[in-house]
């Protein structure tokens, strides 16, 4: 079992070394075909000007940071409501089962006769609130004792306030992990800005598709792309890792 | 009553959302499928036409093949990795960092990991075939499209696997494996008679949850294969990609999208009676 285990960390960490590597490949090491060339070269990052990447990047992360916020907000708000005896987890439990991925037809419909087509709000609007976020905040919840609620309810606070004051800050630690799992389920969207957006408001995934068709055999400018593009998430998760953890394993806990 | 009409507007947004943006397409995919529609010209009623091609179209049915051949080889190595990995780093030293390592598949760059697997497996050019001069040729080969497309897929998803089952060992109380092993079992009998059937709740839960996720996923396929070689990775919900963006038949589309809903439905609902059968997961309301 360790033998099996060893061999698929390998397994897993090879194309994320791979891409580390690549990224910072001099030009020479390929023309060469001399892959053992230890060189570090920033030329790749610099060819990345005018591939479209930039702009790209600027839209992935407004588009994803207002999602996030409006997911954990509405989340939050749902989640306690659901806690509160209002019954919508039915719903929740049925739309985690379908994803927006196979709703995009009748969805560009929808943005069709609503103008929304090829505008950012396409890429924010139906993504407001997620059903994965309900419940995973839903699960840190049940964690908090109804007496904490109980008694500022005596208090003569609102529910509100208890939501804002109260459960919002107890849950901070669950509110980052989750919200760092919803970024990265938004910034990872392929198939659907590509059908809802055209090159102007294209996001990270879109263009980096783009220049895998159109230049396949540029190695590093492709690594560096891709290492450029991964990086907020990277460095999201190296500072939270633990965390992203342990609230994903609490959240299936049977 | 306050505290109601407060519960109810803290739920408001969410609603709102979901009612437009999951709800009212689900509901309105029904009428598109009665249309004969290319995305941009005004769309003509044609009536049950559409779905009356769905019974007689045979890549749908070959694509419903693909996929659950694909599901068939990816499910049951998913199930197996992230128990047998779970079981491995329970209580081990490196047990965080392996976690830590699984999981970030999952969250890196998707677009990124095509590029990173394109490099280092390509047959023709890529790293390990020049290293080791072993290549898959996953580039013209049908099975070996398929199989590249179900490694690509275990490389993303098994973290979530092995967080999972690691959970729900953890919820094994101590007392009872000790009494086993008190009772003389080796620690191999303790895991196979012990600790696994104590998983298969959670296991039926992956299972469920896979599947779903095997029947309508396909951006894997967009990104390395397209559905080729010969059509050899043309799963479901790439047939429906195609259908209705590259080939512009939105009303058709509509139609197979609600041939994959069904065909989900059936499916995880035989899982789900298998689920409840065997006092599996609750979801607490």
């Amino acid at each position: 079992m360790r033998a099996i285990t060893a061999a698929f960390c390998l397994f897993v960490a090879l194309p994320i070394l791979w891409l580390v590597y690549a990224a910072f490949l001099p030009a020479e090491a390929l023309v060469q075909a001399n892959l053992a060339t230890f060189g570090v070269s920033f030329d790749n990052f610099a060819a990345l000007w005018g591939s479209g990447l930039w702009r790209a990047l600027g839209v992935s992360v407004s588009a994803t940071s207002l999602v996030v916020l409006g997911q954990l907000t509405f989340g939050l708000g749902a989640a306690y409501a659901i806690r509160n005896g209002f019954r919508l987890l039915g719903l929740v439990m049925v739309l985690l089962a379908l994803p927006t991925e196979l709703l995009i037809i009748p969805l560009y419909r929808q943005l069709q006769s609503l103008a929304l087509l090829d505008t950012l709000a396409a890429l924010i609007l139906p993504f407001l609130a997620s059903p994965l976020v309900i419940f995973l905040l839903l699960q840190a919840l049940r964690r908090i004792p109804r007496e904490t609620i109980e008694a500022a309810r005596l208090d003569g606070a609102g529910e509100l306030t208890i939501v804002g004051r109260i459960v919002a800050p107890m849950l901070r630690p669950e509110l980052l992990a989750t919200g760092v799992l919803a970024f990265a389920s938004h910034w990872n969207l392929v198939l659907y800005p590509r059908v809802m957006t055209s090159e102007s408001l294209w996001t990270v995934q879109a263009v980096l598709t783009e220049l895998l068709r159109t230049r396949p055999f540029e190695w590093g400018l492709l690594g560096a792309a891709a290492l450029v593009t991964s990086l907020p998430i990277l460095l999201l998760y190296s500072l939270f890792e633990k965390r992203i953890v342990q609230v994903f394993e609490a959240g299936f806990r049977s | 009553m306050r505290s109601r009409w407060q519960t109810a507007l803290l739920a408001f947004p969410a609603l709102v959302v979901f009612g437009a943006f999951s709800v009212l397409p689900l509901l309105s995919v029904v009428r598109y499928a009665t249309w004969r529609w290319s995305g941009v010209t005004e769309p003509v009623p044609v009536g049950l036409l559409n779905l009356a091609r769905l019974v007689s179209d045979g890549a749908l049915w070959r694509s419903l093949g693909t996929t659950l051949l694909f599901m068939f080889v990816a499910l049951p190595a998913f199930l197996v990795l992230s128990v047998v990995i779970a079981m491995a780093i329970e209580g081990v030293r490196l047990e965080r960092f392996v976690k830590a390592l699984l999981f970030l598949p999952g969250l890196i760059t998707v677009g990124g990991s095509a590029i990173a697997w394109y490099l280092l497996y390509n047959p023709d050019f890529g790293l390990v075939v020049e290293l080791s001069g072993l290549a898959l040729p996953w580039t013209t080969v049908p099975w070996a499209a398929l199989l590249f497309v179900v490694l690509f897929t275990l490389w993303q998803q098994t973290g979530y696997g092995v967080l999972v089952t690691s959970a729900s060992l953890r919820g094994i109380p101590r007392e009872v494996k000790e009494a086993a092993r008190i009772d003389g079992a080796s620690e191999h009998q303790v895991r196979l008679h012990i600790t696994l059937p104590l998983l298969k709740p959670t296991l039926l839960f992956l299972l469920v949850v896979g599947t779903v996720f095997a029947l309508q996923s396909y951006t894997a396929v967009y990104l390395l294969t397209r559905g080729g070689p010969f059509g050899s990775t043309r799963v479901l919900g790439y047939y429906l990609y195609e259908t209705a963006f590259e080939r512009f038949e939105l009303g058709y589309g509509a139609a197979v999208t609600l041939f994959v809903m069904l065909v989900t439905l059936a499916v995880a609902s035989v899982q789900a009676k298998l689920l409840a059968r065997r006092g599996g997961v609750e979801v607490q309301g």
